[in-house]
């Protein structure tokens, strides 16, 4: 397992394009969220929920950790690397749980800097926004109960993205298909949920979608009035990681690379 | 001892590389490929039953409730207007009686807006004068909300109009600086006239009024549209019931019984209630009202008006057909996904090799590849919104989404017609955009992302960033194309939010498919160009 993982990093950190993503993950998330709290002023709308609100960007930064799931496993098949990963380790499972544990390292670190850079920004420009003591506003920190809970969370969130895309990577194979449904999963769905007038699916796809309800993990106001509570929201995302995982797993052993 | 080989040489004639044969190729390429065209068929089957999906779902909770014969939609008193349509028709009028011929003739002077509000700090705060504050006369068929009437006046903003039976608006030739107003009625026909001293009327135009018939009543009208501003991204706003008054001095009416006396009434309710709250989507907008009552005051010649309210049509906040075409989004994506492996699955197979060796002429691949792949679209999108737009549309009528406030829209309506040719046209359009891209990343994963980034992710953001940021965002990306797909009429004359968050588009519809299109023709000149200039 050590040699898998160890393969599997350096066949990551050897592509230029590596690099870039991770770089892509940091400015989308922290070049959105700052931008987000800089145009959204109080009294106008004091009823935000400044910690989501400090970690808008989240919502572009995922799309760049799909984009590196999606390239580890499909750069392999697209030229032909995978067989030469699966004579080096054969045993399919070792070969996902390498796959798997790089990823998750490179984005939890991307993932950090993007988090902690969103949250300072968000400290810095909300006070001069009229989100401050006199509007009963306390400045952010990550010390502070629920913060600390929506800003790790979203770290997690970001993790568990790029572990359901290398699943579905594993699954579908081809990167253009791959793509099309993560950029479906990661957007659309949310798209479609925000703006349907009915109730009752909203209800239903805010609870069961990987973006909705892992989303969840970043609200601090109102939490009772959530579709779904955070932790529960992130472990719905963390089980629809988990099938795409197995579904992934399983299509590598059923089928010859 | 040697043998003289003669080389072999086909007896076909030599093939041409003329635009045709590359077309052609194109096009087996594409047929030929068993997963793209499953692709087409998945594209054409999702854009046709997503949205299908969403209007079964789309819920109408008391959209319309009617009390004492007030009805309100969206937290706004409406009538019914000439044309069966919704309509806003709150304001105060001091009027006699008119035969079926006669004319109304004014100066019109010192509109202006009157009282004062205590808004919070921070909160958007009405002009003092609103835009859309009319001050002039009017010959309605009677004083009920929503009759039809043909109307001449000044405004707070937009100058001299000419307005009737609440759609149609005229602008009047020299703004701003006429003040003398005349009605003309013969029958049903009413003209409109203005004049900067009372001597030399210039006529503004002339309509026909069914509803015009008989007595009608002629005289004057003041209104002041309720401020409506969106906090936030437009998911909550406000609305502030404002009040004008204006003077009318050297009053002429011709064909009133003689010795009449201006009566004051007000028509409509403005600012039905105090504080509404509707909840739309589970958004809530709240509005503020002020009330005002409407006066009448006749001193030495001069007629002093103050009135609330407006004479527009009823521009409904959600526009339920717009968000059930956002359903297309599913198919529109494994369009654009077509469009950019059609490049880069050469890229990867290497038979992009091939393909300038027997056509050298590498702009005119990119062409070609762009005509197929966008009639391909083309279609795709006009099979799936042709089918979904009767069944949508259909499903929202029986939902509760129907006239007066909603229009019925059928495939041979100008909505409709749009709604569905838009369709077609952004996925064509998108997909080709998608092409370019391929051929700019050489890689599919990098391509898709940067074709959704630039024409969904800016729908999405513009849902939850503040008005101003999300406007400028769908002006300058192609997701302002989703205008096409609008499904209830705009009016230049109304003072309703315009949110992207409900469906309201800063662009008109074909100005949007403008910007969608020339970020695919400027793709398409840089990948050519890039095409030409690098190895393959």
């Amino acid at each position: 397992m050590r040699d898998a993982v160890h393969a599997e990093w350096t066949k990551l950190r050897t592509v230029p394009s590596t690099g870039w993503i991770l770089l892509a993950v940091v400015a989308l998330t922290v070049g959105a969220s700052a931008t987000a709290s800089a145009i959204v002023k109080c009294p106008a709308t004091c009823g935000a929920d400044t910690t989501k609100l400090s970690l808008t960007g989240i919502m572009l930064g995922q799309g760049a950790v799909a984009a590196l799931a999606v390239v580890v496993v499909t750069a392999e098949y697209g030229s032909g690397m995978i067989r030469v990963s699966l004579a080096a380790i054969p045993r399919r499972s070792v070969l996902v749980a390498a796959k798997a544990a790089v990823v998750t390292a490179a984005v939890l670190a991307a993932g950090t800097i993007s988090v902690l850079g969103s949250v300072v920004t968000g400290r810095l420009l909300l006070p001069g926004n009229g989100f401050n003591t006199a509007n009963g506003f306390t400045a952010l920190s990550v010390l502070h109960g629920p913060t600390l809970r929506a800003a790790a969370g979203s770290v997690l969130y970001l993790a568990l993205i790029g572990l359901f895309t290398l699943g579905v990577s594993m699954a579908l194979r081809d990167s253009g298909l791959t793509t099309a449904v993560v950029v479906c999963v990661l957007y659309v769905i949310p798209l479609i949920t925000n703006v349907m007038l009915s109730s009752v699916w909203q209800h239903r796809l805010d609870r069961w979608t990987p973006v909705n309800a892992g989303l969840a993990i970043q609200a601090t106001r109102n939490i009772a009035k959530l579709p779904i509570g955070p932790w529960p929201g992130l472990g719905v995302l963390g089980l629809w990681a988990a099938a795409a995982l197995a579904v992934g797993w399983v299509v590598l052993r059923l089928r010859d690379a | 001892m040697t043998t003289t080989a003669t080389s072999y040489r086909s007896t076909r004639p030599a093939g041409h590389d003329g635009f045709g044969q590359v077309l052609w190729a194109e096009w087996t390429k594409l047929r030929t490929v068993r997963g793209w065209v499953l692709t087409i068929f998945l594209a054409a089957a999702l854009t046709a039953a997503v949205p299908i999906f969403l209007a079964s779902t789309a819920r109408s909770n008391d959209a319309v409730t009617c009390a004492h014969g007030v009805c309100e939609a969206e937290g706004q008193t409406i009538a019914v207007g000439p044309a069966s349509t919704a309509v806003v028709d709150n304001f105060y009028f001091a009027h006699q009686s008119l035969a079926t011929d006669g004319s109304i003739t004014a100066r019109v002077s010192g509109l202006h807006g009157t009282g004062r509000l205590a808004i919070q700090s921070g909160f958007p705060r009405p002009p003092s004068t609103m835009p859309w504050a009319k001050a002039g006369l009017i010959i309605k068929a009677s004083t009920r909300s929503g009759a039809a009437y043909m109307a001449v006046m000044l405004t707070g903003g937009h100058g001299v109009r000419m307005q009737y039976d609440f759609t149609h608006d005229v602008a009047g030739t020299s703004a701003g600086s006429a003040q003398w107003l005349r009605l003309t009625r013969t029958g049903d026909k009413v003209a409109a006239y203005e004049s900067a001293n009372g001597r030399q009327w210039i006529a503004i135009g002339t309509a026909a009024l069914p509803g015009l018939t008989g007595t009608a009543q002629a005289g004057l009208f003041v209104a002041s549209p309720t401020f409506q501003a969106a906090i936030g991204s437009g998911d909550s706003s406000i609305g502030i019931g404002t009040h004008a008054t204006a003077s009318f001095e050297h009053i002429a009416l011709a064909g009133a019984r003689p010795g009449g006396q201006w009566t004051g009434t007000q028509v409509g309710t403005p600012n039905a209630s105090v504080d509404i709250k509707i909840a739309v989507n589970g958004h809530q907008a709240r509005k503020l009202q002020v009330s005002q009552a409407g006066s009448v005051q006749v001193a030495a010649g001069t007629v002093t008006v103050g009135g609330s309210g407006d004479i527009a049509p009823f521009e409904p906040i959600v526009d339920p057909l717009h968000v059930t075409f956002f359903g297309t989004l599913f198919g529109l994506i494994a369009l654009i996904t077509l469009g950019a492996l059609f490049v880069t699955a050469e890229y990867r197979r290497g038979l992009i090799r091939t393909t300038v060796t027997a056509s050298p002429r590498r702009g005119r691949i990119l062409l070609a590849k762009s005509i197929v792949i966008g009639v391909v679209a083309f279609v795709a999108g006009l099979v799936g919104g042709g089918i979904a737009l009767p069944i949508a549309s259909h499903k929202l009528y029986v939902n509760g989404w129907r006239p007066p406030v909603w229009p019925e829209v059928t495939l041979t309506s100008g909505i409709g017609l749009r709604v569905v040719l838009g369709t077609a046209a952004i996925a064509a359009a998108a997909t080709v955009l998608g092409l370019a891209a391929g051929a700019l990343f050489r890689r599919g994963t990098g391509a898709i992302l940067a074709t959704t980034g630039v024409v969904i992710v800016p729908l999405i953001l513009a849902l939850v960033l503040p008005l101003t940021l999300a406007t400028w965002l769908l002006r300058l990306f192609p997701a302002a194309a989703f205008s096409l797909q609008a499904g209830v009429p705009r009016y230049a004359q109304t003072s309703t939010v315009c949110a992207p968050y409900h469906s309201c588009f800063p662009l008109s519809p074909w100005h949007g498919f403008a910007v969608l299109c020339a970020w695919a023709a400027v793709a398409l000149v840089v990948a050519i160009y890039a095409l030409r200039r690098r190895d393959v």
